[in-house]
């Protein structure tokens, strides 16, 4: 039973996450919020063609100090 | 409570004195609804000539009025059924207006494919709400789906303050056309008596 859980885990998450009936002020609404934030923040400008914010961004930069 | 519950506490703070200033002024909250709109148009404006720190100043005045209307209205005990239409009605002409003005922005830039973005999101947040308003017309309650209207506005506000529009308007995009899709799905199975939830 807890296998069976274990492996429907990822599928059962991306279904409640797509199929969204979660209220504000939860911990699934505040995952939300940080994967949409890191998202804005860290997600270089070049990468989406921004026509008003220039430079790597914050994942760029990073890319650029391991390399 | 959660990180989201503790940020709308704090900000409830300096809201609460608003809505007790108009209360003692005794403000009609539909002028109240009226002059947000009427803010909001300035910072569609801003938006539009690619100040986003003017802009997002100017969204945090305007949705302030936005938010206390109905408090205001609570208080004054000025509840009404128009008062409710009203508001509604304002919010998608704040709303379209920000649009508009990013439309107007990326086009002065020569930039077709966020005009076309822009204007996809701007389909999808205004069917956001009138797939609730419809649904609502026929089964009880229809609040599913992640991207509502606070969550657009704050994320518009992000946006502006941070210079990351085009980050925003791409989840803006993408989360209305999921809370479109959420609420036909819901609605559609709601009506044939097959209720959904969150599955566990």
């Amino acid at each position: 039973m807890k296998i069976s859980r274990l492996l429907t885990w990822p599928i059962v998450s991306l279904w409640n996450a797509l199929f969204w009936t979660y209220d504000r002020a939860t911990w699934q609404y505040d995952l939300m919020v940080i994967a949409i934030l890191a998202f804005v923040w860290l997600t270089p400008p070049t990468w989406l063609g921004d026509p008003t914010a220039s430079g790597p961004g914050l994942v760029g930069w990073l890319l650029t100090l391991i390399n | 409570m959660t990180f989201t519950g503790a940020i709308g506490a704090l900000c409830m703070f300096p809201l609460s004195a608003l809505i007790s200033v108009s209360v003692a002024l005794r403000v009609h909250p539909n002028v109240l609804t009226f002059v947000g709109v009427l803010i909001n148009v300035l910072a569609a404006w801003a938006l539009a000539l690619g100040r986003f720190t003017l802009a997002g100043t100017i969204m945090i005045v305007a949705n302030v009025f936005d938010f206390i209307d109905g408090k205001v209205a609570e208080q004054l005990e000025l509840r009404s059924a128009f008062g409710g239409f009203w508001d509604s009605v304002m919010d998608r002409f704040s709303d379209i207006s920000l649009f508009i003005g990013l439309i107007y922005l990326y086009a002065q830039l020569g930039r077709t494919d966020y005009v076309m973005i822009t204007a996809l999101t701007m389909m999808f947040s205004v069917l956001t709400s009138y797939t609730r308003a419809r649904a609502e017309s026929v089964i009880v309650k229809c609040k599913v789906g992640f991207m509502e209207r606070p969550e657009r506005i704050v994320l518009f506000m992000i946006g502006a303050f941070t210079n990351r529009m085009a980050a925003v308007l791409w989840v803006i995009c993408v989360l209305s056309i999921l809370t479109v899709a959420d609420r036909i799905i819901y609605t559609w199975r709601e009506l044939n008596h097959d209720p959904i939830g969150t599955v566990t």
